[in-house]
């Protein structure tokens, strides 16, 4: 299977291990990741909520850019703000006016039927957890993760296409399929924050403290997420939420595409897993899978 | 929810319809059910709740929601817009009541979305992508707390996860892009 992969900023920078991960998990699934020569940032955060037209723009000059690319009809996106923004310009291109604007400012025409996907949808829908059980060499062995999808991987339903937006379960099979336990929780699809970390950081460390919480009392080990903001802050900023709250989280959080490298058989060091900032080597010592 | 006199309030009917009409969302179908409101996560940071914000535009109460702060603690995390019974995309309401507010240049508490999302839109008419160094950089220093995070931060670059130089791509087509979207708004 050939598909456009659109990295977006994050996975270049502050999501690296993502991106490391989800290149290593796709070649060891047959999935053939071409990327868009020479894309740009999708808009991500300011572009809504400062200027519609180029918030329609910079994704479709990507979808412009990426259907340029050896023909392809598929593109995926790991991060979950650039898959919405993705979506959102496909929604927003319906709209005759806003087209003509967009194609004169892309200065290309815009490719229409394009299909747009999350990289989980990629590895569930595509490929199926009866593909990656098949592949599995070292199973997670009972690890308990809560699975957390954040905001935009399923919201809002109108653009996503997703039916269970409100209690999304993908993920909970793709883990089951790697041999982990998964924890009912209340909090997979609450917002962590996402882009405040820079502009009001309280507003972050109160909501992702509600997430830990929650996690944690459900009896999670791990947390698994699809969206390099939601690491960032459920990664970066446990340290400063048990300094403001006094509390004592320490649980490790992975991408979902590091959880399947290392039931794929990887080992933690060329997926990237130690770039996180809560340490998770003796985490991993402890259940043998170092 | 504040009780006002009707000569205390501004009512703008021009408001009311631009924002209709730029968002094109439908702001008269509210029906003041507040399922919005319940689930909104940034709730506790807000005067005003998002049903309330929807009645202020469907009554034209215009410095009422330009200038509450609702609209700026805002996640948009599209809880709303997704459980709206009556269709509306909330969060399309708040960008455009946000881009409203930026384009007239209103005075407003912005909580600093104003400059961030300023930023931002310079670093990739010019790098084309996102440099995160830069852009936290000078947030920090322009909102006048320049060790912000700085811990961080270096724990960051240690781990290889920000960044050292832009990278910079084709800067000449995406300045070519923005001139020619600030052509088109004119």
């Amino acid at each position: 299977m050939k598909i456009a992969y659109y990295p977006g900023c994050s996975l270049h920078s502050t999501g690296v291990e993502y991106d490391i991960s989800t290149k290593k998990v796709c070649a060891a699934l047959g999935i053939e990741l071409v990327e868009v020569e020479d894309w740009i940032c999708c808009g991500a955060s300011p572009a809504h909520q400062c200027d519609e037209l180029m918030s329609v723009a910079l994704p479709a000059k990507n979808l412009a850019l990426a259907a340029r690319t050896d023909n392809l009809k598929e593109i995926c996106a790991p991060c979950a703000s650039c898959y919405s923004r993705l979506k959102f310009a496909q929604e927003r291109m319906t709209d005759e006016n806003m087209r003509k604007n967009v194609e004169q400012i892309i200065g290309s025409e815009y490719p229409e039927g394009f299909k747009v996907l999350h990289m989980l949808d990629v590895i569930v829908e595509k490929t199926g957890t009866e593909a990656v059980k098949e592949k599995v060499v070292k199973s997670l062995n009972g690890l308990k993760v809560a699975c957390y999808y954040g905001c935009l991987m399923t919201r809002p339903p109108k653009v996503t296409g997703k039916q269970q937006f409100e209690n999304p379960t993908e993920m909970e099979s793709l883990m089951e399929a790697l041999g982990a336990e998964t924890v009912d929780w209340n909090m997979k699809t609450f917002c962590c924050g996402a882009s405040f970390a820079l502009t009001q950081t309280d507003v972050v460390l109160k909501l992702t403290r509600k997430i830990l919480a929650d996690a944690v009392s459900a009896g999670a080990q791990a947390i698994s997420v699809g969206c390099p903001l939601c690491h960032a802050n459920l990664d970066g900023r446990q340290e400063q939420i048990n300094k403001k709250f006094n509390t004592n989280f320490h649980i490790p959080i992975f991408y979902f595409t590091e959880l399947m490298g290392l039931a794929l058989g990887f080992e933690a060091k060329d997926l990237g897993i130690f770039k996180h900032l809560t340490e998770v080597e003796d985490f991993l010592k402890e259940r043998a899978l170092v | 929810m504040k009780i006002v006199g009707q000569k205390d309030v501004k009512l703008d009917k021009a408001f009311m319809e631009e924002v209709a009409k730029r968002s094109g969302e439908n702001v008269f179908l509210c029906y003041q059910c507040r399922k919005c409101a319940s689930g909104c996560p940034s709730r506790m940071f807000m005067d005003s709740t998002p049903t309330e914000l929807m009645r202020y535009v469907q009554l034209g109460m215009v410095d009422e929601a330009m200038k509450t702060n609702t609209i700026w603690y805002c996640l948009s995390c599209q809880t709303c817009s997704a459980r709206c019974p009556q269709d509306i995309d909330i969060a399309h309401v708040v960008d455009t009541i946000r881009i409203l507010v930026q384009e007239k240049g209103i005075k407003a508490d912005t909580k600093n979305m104003r400059l961030f999302n300023r930023l931002w839109m310079n670093i990739l008419k010019y790098a084309g992508r996102m440099y995160e160094l830069a852009l936290t950089g000078m947030l920090n220093v322009f909102t006048g707390r320049p060790f912000k995070d700085m811990s961080l931060g270096i724990k960051m670059m240690r781990k290889g996860k920000l960044k050292l130089l832009p990278s910079i791509r084709k800067p000449f087509a995406m300045m070519k892009m923005f001139s020619r979207a600030k052509r088109l708004k004119k």
